[in-house]
This record gives C-alpha cells, sequence and structure tokens, in this order.
C-alpha cells in the first residue's frame, strides 16, 4: 500500500471544458512518458504540450501535462497532472490508458492519505483527513450502488455464481478428492468460461464500440443547399459550444463538432451540401454527401419547408441509403408549404420533424428524437450499459476475462486443478471489486451446502 | 512408574492436556531448554485418538510434514507406528499432495508416551487442573485436584473437548469428555468468570465394530502405496507391512431407517445446542440434507493392528443404540458385526479464538496460552499445530525473545492461526488447501525448505537431526543451479523428447527449461545431462521436479505474497482505539475492537472491514507516531 501509482480525475466530473486527469507515486513520469507520444523531457514544474495515444497508436487527445516531482508535491510523490479536454469519454480514455500502463485508480482520499503519510499535511488536520477518506467511500459507494442496479447487476451476480460454482467443483477435486461426488470436467468448464467472457465482452463493449465511444456517434446533416443546414447545425451546437472542445474536420467539406445530448457525445457534421444542380461538379458534391451520409449512424436530411420542394428534392431523400432517416423541415417561421405527413409518405422517411432554426422551435422535439434513436440502435445499447459501468468496474471485468483466458488455456494444456483454481480465483476475485463480494470467503461454505461431502 | 508424583512444585511451563497440542507443546518448551510438567487426567490418553485412526490427509498431511521440519514428533511418531500410507492426490499435481496414514492407536500412544518419558526437563502427572490462579493480569500457577498449586511463568492449556463435554447418543445424555471420561468443568467456568467468553461446537464420531464379525470378503479393499514416503524428514524408510482398508456403501433401506426415526436424532431434536462441521456431518445429517443421494461411502479401518475394533468412517451417529445396531445390519459385509462402541455426538466449550493473540497468548491474562480444540479447532493435526506454536512461544517469551508467527505464505500452520486470529469461528474449524491463497508455496515437498530454518534458529531440534535435512536443500538448491546452467544440444533435446513423446526443439536448451516442460520427467532427463546425472536421492529429485515445473505460478505467487507482507508488517498498538474514530465505518469498528488485530494485514483478513478502513487507521497509526516523535 501507498507504493502503487494512482490515477485519478481532479477536476470535478461532468461533461466541461477542461478535464484534470492526475498521476501519484514511483511510476508516474514512467507512466505518463509511455502515454505520450513524442515525449522527450519531463522538467519539474513546466507545462509540456503532448498527443496522447493509446496502445493501439491511436491518438485520444492533446494535452498540456506538467510533471511534479516529489517531495515537492502534493503529496510528497511525483505527480503528473494532464490536462485534457472535457469530454467523459476522453477522460475515461486517458484513466483507461494510465491503468493499461500499471496505475491504479485511486481509492477514495489516497491522494490526501498519501499528503499526510508524506508529511505534507499538518497533524491537526488528521482526523479531516480520515473524514474525507470516509465521505468520498460513501460518495463513491452510493454512486456505484446505483450503477449495480437492474440489468447490470444481475448480469454480474450471475457471473459470479458461474465462477463460483466452477471454482467449488474444482476444489471438491482437490480437498474432496477421496469422496464420491463430482468435480469440475475440462468441457463444462470451457463452456462456462467462454459463456462468461462473451458476457463480460458485452457488458466492456466491443472495440468497435469503444471506438465510438471516444469518437461519438456520428450524425449527418444532409440535404439540398439552402435548406439551412448549417442554420441547424449551429442551433444544435448553440447551447453546447459553450462545453464542449472544437475538433476541427479531418474533411475540409465537412464539418465537425462534438455535442452531446443526455450523456451520449456525437459527432455532427455538416457536409457541404447536397445542390439541386445537373453541373458535373456539383454531381460530385451531391456523391460525397451521400457517401458521408452512408457512413453515418444517423442522419437528418433537411428540407426548406418555405417552399414547395421540387421532384429532385424528394428524389434525394428517397435515394438516401440509410438505416435511419429522419426529414427535418425548417424555416417554419415563414409559414410552411408542405405538411409533415405529405414528406413522410413522398420520401419514407422515419420521421419527419418541422422546427425553426431562427427561432428555436422543434429543437426540443428534435434532441429527444436523436436520443431516442441512440438507445434504440444496437450502439446505443452498448453505450448505454458502458455509461452505467464505470472505469473501475470495466477495469476490474476486463481482468476477470483476462484471468479466465488463461484459464482456458490451461485446460487446454493440461495444467492440473490447483493451476486452473489460480486464475478462477483472481477472476473471481476481480469481479467481487465490483460487488463487494468476497467468493474466496464464500467458497468452503458453497462447498459444504451444496455438496455431500464429509465422511 | 508412579504416575501421581511429580518432582517440583515449580516449573517453566505447565502443559494442561496430554493430546497432540499438549504432547507437542511440552516436547518442544522441553527441548527448549525448559522445565515442563504435564497435567493429563489420564495418561493411558497421551496422544489418544478418540475419533478415526489416522494421521494426515488433505492439508492435514501437509501440517504435520511442517510441525515434523518445526522438530515436532507427530510425523515421527506417525512413521513408527503406522499401518498403512497413502499419498492423497496423486493424480494431481504434486503442490496438492497429501500424506496420510492409518495409525495403530495403541502404539501411537505408547510411542508418544515413550517420547515424553525420554524427554530431559519433562514430567507427566495424572491430575485434573481444577484452577488458574492469576495475580496482576499475569498467571501464576495452575492448581490440581482442587487444592495443591504449581507454580509456572506460562501455563498452556490444551483441553480438547473436554471443557463442559456432554455426549449424546440417541436420547441420552453422558457428561463425559469423551468415552468413559468425566468432563472438565471447574477450569472451564473459572475462565467464564474470569471474563473469557465461551461458546458451544459439537462434533460426533460413528461406532466401532467388532473386527471378528465383519465379513471382509464382501467389501472393497484399499491397500496403501507401495512405497509409503514418510511424513517426518528424518525418517528414512518404511518397511513395515501394510494393512489393508475396506470401503462399503449405506443403502436405500438405512437411509429410509435414518429418516423414520429422525426425531430421534439429537441434532433435529434440538438436544443439541452446539454448531457441527459442515464437512464432516453425521449420517443422518447427509441423509436429510442429500436425500437425492442413493448411498454414502463408509470406509472400513482397523484401529490397530492387534486391535479387535474397526472404526466406521462415514457413519458418525448420534441415533439410539437401537437404531444404530438396525443401521449396521442392513449394511453390505456388516450383517453379522457386532458394535463395540456406539457412535456418539458430543457438545464441548470453546474459547472463541478472537481472545488470543498470534501467538496463542491470550490477550486478558499474561503468560497464558490456548491451544487446540479450545480454539474452536478440529482434528489431531490442527491440535497439534497450535500445540508446538504455543511451546515454541510460551519458551521463546521466556526467553525474552519475540514469538514465531509464520505468515500465510509461509506454512499451512500460518494459515491456521491467522484464521483463527481474524474469523468467526461458527464450526469446528477444520484445515482445507482452499484455505490457503498460497498454496503452491505450502507444499508437502517443501516443509522443511520453508521451516527447518526456524528448527536450528530457536534449537528445537538437536544438530545432528537437522544436519541431514539443511544437507539436503542444499544438494537441491545446487543441482537446480546446475540445470539451469547445463545446456543439452539440440541433437540430444529432440532425442530426450522425442522418447516421452514431446514437441521438438530447433535449437540447444538448458536442461532446467527442459524440465519445465509438463512431460519432461527427471529420471528421464537425467540419462542426457552433459556433466552426467545428479546425485541425489528420490525425494530430492522429486523436489527439484516441482520447483521446476511450477516456477512461473510459484513466482506470481510469491509476487502476490510480497504486497500483503508488507500490510503484515504494519502493526497496530494493541490500545488502539477504534470506537473513537468516528470516520471508520460501525461495522469495521465493532470487527476491530473485537478482534484487536495485530497488524494492518490482520485487520484487512476481517470480515466487513473495507479499503477505506485501513486506510483510515494507516493515517490514525501516523498520526500517532508524529504525536510520539513530538
Amino acid at each position: 500500500m501507498g507504493e502503487k501509482t494512482i490515477v485519478a480525475l481532479g477536476t470535478p466530473p461532468g461533461e466541461s471544458a477542461i478535464a484534470v486527469v492526475r498521476l501519484s507515486g514511483g511510476e508516474a513520469v514512467a507512466i505518463a512518458d509511455r502515454m505520450m507520444d513524442g515525449a522527450k523531457s519531463w522538467e519539474s514544474h513546466q507545462t509540456h504540450k503532448r498527443i496522447i495515444k493509446d496502445h493501439n497508436g491511436e491518438a485520444v487527445d492533446d494535452v498540456i501535462a506538467v510533471v511534479m516531482r516529489g517531495p515537492n508535491s502534493y503529496t510528497g510523490e511525483d505527480i503528473v497532472e494532464i490536462s485534457c479536454h472535457g469530454s467523459m469519454h476522453i477522460v475515461s480514455a486517458v484513466i483507461e490508458e494510465a491503468m493499461w500502463l500499471g496505475a491504479v485508480v485511486a481509492p477514495p482520499g489516497e491522494f490526501t492519505k498519501r499528503a499526510f503519510l508524506n508529511g505534507k499535511i499538518d497533524l491537526a488536520q488528521a482526523e479531516a483527513v480520515a473524514d474525507l477518506i470516509s465521505s468520498e467511500t460513501k460518495l463513491q459507494r452510493s454512486v456505484a450502488l446505483k450503477h449495480l442496479t437492474g440489468g447490470l447487476s444481475k448480469r454480474v451476480r450471475k457471473i459470479e455464481e458461474k465462477l463460483l460454482t466452477q471454482l467449488s467443483l474444482v476444489e471438491i477435486s482437490i480437498d474432496f478428492s477421496t469422496e464420491e461426488i463430482e468435480t469440475y470436467s475440462n468441457g463444462e468448464l470451457t463452456e462456462a468460461s467462454r459463456w462468461i467472457r462473451k458476457e463480460l465482452e458485452e457488458l466492456i463493449g466491443s472495440k468497435v464500440a469503444g471506438r465510438k465511444l471516444r469518437n461519438g456517434i456520428k450524425i449527418t446533416l444532409s440535404g439540398p443547399r439552402n435548406a439551412g443546414k448549417s442554420s441547424i447545425y449551429n442551433m444544435l451546437l448553440g447551447e453546447e459550444r459553450a462545453i464542449v472542445s472544437h475538433i476541427p474536420g479531418t474533411t475540409r467539406d465537412i464539418l465537425r463538432e462534438r455535442i452531446h445530448i443526455n450523456g451520449f457525445t456525437y459527432y455532427l457534421e455538416d457536409t457541404a451540401g447536397i445542390a439541386e444542380a445537373e453541373s458535373e461538379i456539383e454531381a460530385k458534391g451531391i456523391s460525397v454527401g451521400i457517401e458521408a451520409a452512408a457512413a453515418a449512424d444517423m442522419v437528418l436530411f433537411v428540407i426548406d419547408g418555405s417552399v414547395e420542394p421540387g421532384e429532385r428534392v424528394y428524389e434525394l431523400a428517397e435515394r438516401l441509403n440509410i438505416k435511419r432517416k429522419m426529414i427535418v423541415i425548417n424555416k417554419k417561421d415563414l409559414g410552411l408549404k408542405v405538411g409533415r405527413k405529405e414528406v413522410q409518405k413522398i420520401t419514407g422517411a422515419d420521421s419527419v420533424i418541422e422546427v425553426s432554426a431562427l427561432t428555436s422551435e422543434g429543437f426540443d422535439e428534435l434532441r429527444k428524437w436523436i436520443y431516442s434513436n441512440t438507445v434504440s440502435l444496437e450502439i446505443g445499447k452498448i453505450v448505454k450499459e458502458k455509461i452505467a459501468i464505470n472505469l473501475r468496474q470495466a477495469v476490474a471485468l476486463k481482468r476477470t476475462m483476462e484471468a479466465l483466458g488463461r484459464m482456458e488455456e490451461g485446460v487446454s494444456a493440461g495444467q492440473p486443478a490447483e493451476i486452473l483454481s489460480i486464475e478462477l480465483r483472481e477472476a473471481a476475485a476481480a469481479c467481487g471489486e465490483i460487488t463487494g463480494r468476497s467468493i474466496s470467503d464464500d467458497l468452503l461454505g458453497n462447498i459444504f451446502s451444496k455438496f455431500c461431502v464429509g465422511k | 512408574m508412579d504416575n501421581t508424583a511429580f518432582k517440583k512444585n515449580k516449573y517453566d511451563i505447565l502443559v494442561v492436556g496430554g493430546g497432540h497440542a499438549g504432547c507437542e507443546a511440552a516436547l518442544v518448551a522441553s527441548r527448549m531448554g525448559f522445565s515442563v510438567l504435564v497435567i493429563t487426567m489420564t495418561i493411558n490418553d497421551i496422544a489418544g485418538m478418540p475419533c478415526n485412526p489416522a494421521i494426515g490427509g488433505l492439508a492435514k498431511g501437509q501440517l504435520v510434514r511442517e510441525i515434523d521440519a518445526l522438530g515436532g514428533e507427530m510425523g515421527r511418531v506417525i512413521d513408527e507406528t503406522g499401518i498403512q500410507f497413502k499419498m492423497l492426490n496423486k493424480s494431481k499435481g504434486p503442490a496438492v499432495w497429501s500424506p496420510r496414514a492409518q495409525a495403530d492407536k495403541k502404539t501411537y500412544h505408547e510411542r508418544m508416551l515413550k517420547a515424553l518419558r525420554e524427554q530431559r526437563g519433562l514430567d507427566i502427572v495424572e491430575a485434573e487442573a481444577t484452577g488458574i490462579i492469576v495475580e496482576s493480569g499475569r498467571v501464576v500457577s495452575v492448581e490440581i485436584n482442587g487444592g495443591e498449586k504449581i507454580s509456572a511463568e506460562r501455563v498452556i492449556l490444551a483441553l480438547g473437548t473436554f471443557p463442559n463435554g456432554l455426549m449424546h447418543i440417541g436420547e441420552k445424555k453422558i457428561p463425559g469428555g469423551r468415552r468413559g471420561e468425566p468432563p472438565a468443568r471447574g477450569l472451564t467456568n473459572q475462565l467464564a468468570s474470569m471474563g473469557f467468553e465461551k461458546r458451544r461446537l459439537k462434533t460426533g464420531t460413528p461406532p466401532r465394530l467388532k473386527k471378528e464379525t465383519v465379513d471382509f470378503s464382501k467389501c472393497e479393499p484399499q491397500p496403501g502405496d507401495h512405497n509409503p514416503s514418510p511424513f517426518s524428514f528424518r525418517t528414512t524408510g518404511i518397511d513395515r507391512e501394510q494393512i489393508l482398508c475396506y470401503v462399503t456403501h449405506t443403502n436405500k433401506f438405512v437411509h429410509e431407517l435414518i429418516t423414520r426415526n429422525i426425531d430421534r436424532a439429537p441434532i433435529y431434536s434440538g438436544q443439541i445446542e452446539g454448531t457441527g462441521p459442515r464437512y464432516c456431518p453425521s449420517i443422518e445429517d447427509k441423509v436429510v440434507r442429500f436425500s437425492e443421494k442413493e448411498r454414502h461411502q463408509l470406509f472400513l479401518e482397523p484401529e490397530g493392528l492387534e486391535s479387535e475394533e474397526i472404526y466406521v468412517n462415514g457413519l458418525a451417529t448420534s441415533l439410539p443404540v437401537d437404531i444404530q445396531e438396525e443401521m449396521i445390519k442392513h449394511i453390505r459385509g456388516l450383517e453379522d458385526a457386532s458394535i463395540v462402541k456406539y457412535g456418539y455426538a458430543i457438545e464441548y466449550d470453546f474459547f472463541p479464538p478472537h481472545q488470543i493473540y498470534s501467538s496463542l497468548e491470550s490477550k486478558r491474562v499474561k503468560g497464558l496460552y490456548f491451544a487446540g480444540q479450545v480454539n474452536g479447532t478440529s482434528g489431531y493435526e490442527e491440535a497439534a499445530a497450535q500445540g508446538i506454536m504455543a511451546g515454541i512461544n510460551a519458551s521463546l517469551a521466556l526467553r525474552g525473545e519475540s514469538p514465531l508467527i509464520l505468515r500465510r505464505n509461509q506454512a499451512y500452520i500460518g494459515v491456521l492461526i491467522d484464521d483463527l486470529v481474524t474469523k468467526d469461528i461458527d464450526e469446528p474449524y477444520r484445515m482445507f488447501t482452499s484455505r490457503a491463497e498460497y498454496r503452491l508455496l505450502l507444499r508437502q515437498d517443501n516443509a522443511d525448505e520453508r521451516l527447518l530454518k526456524y528448527a536450528v534458529r530457536y534449537g528445537l531440534l538437536p544438530k545432528e537431526q537437522w544436519k541431514e535435512g539443511i544437507k539436503r536443500r542444499k544438494r537441491v538448491i545446487r543441482a537446480g543451479i546446475r540445470l539451469s546452467g547445463e545446456t543439452i544440444t539440440k541433437d540430444i533435446c529432440n532425442k530426450a523428447l522425442k522418447e516421452v513423446g514431446g514437441k521438438e526443439v530447433g535449437e540447444a536448451k538448458r536442461a532446467g527449461d527442459l524440465l519445465s516442460r509438463p512431460e519432461v520427467e527427471l529420471s528421464m532427463l537425467e540419462k542426457y545431462l552433459p556433466d552426467g546425472p545428479l546425485k541425489l536421492s528420490g525425494r530430492e529429485k522429486r523436489s527439484l521436479e516441482i520447483r521446476a515445473k511450477y516456477s512461473g505460478y510459484i513466482k506470481r505467487q510469491g509476487k502476490m505474497a510480497e504486497r500483503f507482507i508488507k500490510m503484515d508488517m504494519m502493526k497496530i498498538p494493541q490500545n488502539f482505539s477504534y470506537m473513537d474514530i468516528g470516520a471508520l465505518s460501525m461495522e469495521a469498528r465493532e470487527k476491530m475492537e473485537k478482534f484487536k488485530p495485530e497488524t494492518l494485514g490482520q485487520a484487512s483478513r476481517l470480515a466487513g472491514v473495507r479499503a477505506a478502513d485501513l486506510s483510515i487507521i494507516m493515517v490514525m497509526l501516523e498520526k500517532g507516531r508524529k504525536e510520539k516523535r513530538g
């Protein structure tokens, strides 16, 4: 204790422009160094502009890092403070990367505790430090409990039960080998392990989902020129602008911004606009827009409702090759020349909404629509559960998965029960970090109550 | 010899009880140079076996090997008096092999008694200890037979199941510590009046049959091992003739009989209040709780070479005698068997071990130690393990040295005692390998490697006895170094691998790497060593082999252990006041106030204590230290 390098979010949780992730401990600088590509020097008490890459080499964020070498730091240990963009998913990715490199999520009050143990906080404050640990623990527990209700908790408990059963059977083969009772079989053990791993994979979210989380769910604004697409784009950004980070688009023709609706992050794309004209250049523009729309998770097709839309517009809307299609009839403030039902009938859209980018009328409905469609999408389901699992939990579940992977390898390599048991126990211990249950304490009780052992 | 005479009225150490705990405690303490008196109610019961006639078994075998490495007697006695030896779990990995032996009860007792009698500085008296005399918080003497007092600075209580023992056979209740013996009442009640908390436990034993009335031809014979491995590192070999045990089964009729008469079983009629061990259920318990099982295995174990008694392992019961008779009659092979002794259940008092330190000294009274069943454990081996530790620690205290506390990664003995001082004991505590989180480190083959150093450091064994053990360890280590340095050419590697059907290699390999493969055995590999075969005994080779095969996992467990050792090094003063720390959770406060953990490690193992509570304690400990420094 007191020696592992810890990591935690230093600023209040929730979306903000800038968040500070703090590392403290002997490995802090080494971990930061490995996270940040192109690091050359880590002069103490200086700012360093860096790019964080994840272990797959993908860029996570541009950050400013400050190193404070111990003992001249708050905790008395080496500290690295990383200022990154404040999106929840970026913060998660930064912390996750630090954990990947060996840091552990700081237990409640840990920074302050270390500061105290290293003589950085004076003696009179000892009780205050103790109280801080206690209150942060209560807070964390209530948050964790909230996360553990409903479906997620049921799923994790079921995983735990399976682990306990298999571990009991493995242990019976060792501790009660002289008795006539069933023990584990390689087949069932592997089957159970695979089932659990599949379940965990879903809980933690697939790699694709992980990337989506970091980059956001893509919404493309499409439609003819002058329909007011850009106004809708700006309106959607509107109040968000103050708290979102601006990430310049990679394609010149497409503008991208991050927006947040009910805790989800979206990549909002404003395509250059699909022209109605027939020139060749414009035709190319059309195809770019259509391609962008095809790659999107959701498309908002915007039309100008103040004028009678031409055949061409309807044709375009119909041609969009996408799963979820929504027509946004703009310029309601000017009086609409076309009705919802009519548009829906002609284009076969999933739904049609009337808005005014000028007066903001209809935007609440639009946001609601975006949110409910996200949730009903597959990606939405994963994202929702991923949000329910906080990072500490996700890391614990990952450890469970890894241990089970090693156990399956052990089974196929013909390892004996006492080796398989090591991995099963590791898997169970990691799960227990989430549920607070200690399977190794329950083990003998489970064996005695479910199996007829003893002479 | 006069059994009641003792030479003086003052000893260094008194041991109350002559069971497995008492014997080891007395022997080790006198070997450490102290004068010791064993007070026992009946000399004939020294190292008796009121339950099954066997020593060792799963996890227990490891305990015996550890006791032996600490200079204890149990291993040597069973090596000399065992009548069937078996290495259990042989089909599993060597980390969980466990030696077990059927004991000849009578000669076991005689051989242990001989050891006590021949031990210099050790006296035995046949008497009942009726009181403990305490002055200003320290034990000063023990009262025997309600009168005479014998003084000593250290007293070890190894009372077994005698405290307020109550036996049950059907509706009949007989006060007693075991069959035919009166209970010990005075002492326990006096301890209770001194403020020691006592609670009740229950255990049971099966009927014994007359050997010549059992038809073994109808049962399945169970032979021992061809080459018995001794328990003691000091035993060179066992070449005694071995007996057979037999297996038979209960059946539907017997189960129905039990079900019909279940209201006459004391555990179901409410007559018994103590909690019995779930791992050692009575036959009535098994039939009720696992009604889907059509039969239960019964082991017929002779109680000795000359003994006329057969122990029916698996048929523990407290049903009335007529039902016991009826049951036996309907078991295959036992149709004509006559019962020599009926099975019974016994309730007894124990002193929940949160009242002792991990040195086994009581927190309440200085100089008073508790060992064995009084601490809520079950089993001869568990008792002996505590006995030897109590003996060592009482002696170390007299020498003015700090106690020997074995850690969980060092010995099953460490796991046992640590569990006792950190867990609520709700049923008789028995050792299982699954209780040890560092199971691969705590093997029966390396007990001397782990513990012999303490025998040497504290003088638990005469030099001529440990010399050979140390030499053997050195030979194994040297051979290991040799193997990791010796390179075998690619061709020879493949020749060797071909012999065992292993996958070919593409380059020369070190001998140590080859040995770590599951299919490669040292006896085979040796033929191909460039510098010729190793000069090791079979046992030494085995030990080398296990190290090589498990090396990766052993390292991993070693690393895990390192982390927890740090916590176990952080001491918490006994006067630490948990109740005053408002930041601690209420559950943690209560647990810690009850158990008074000696280290942060122990605190971490208390149920209900969370990581945050440990952080808070660390802060408050630091505060205490800083205040002291000023």
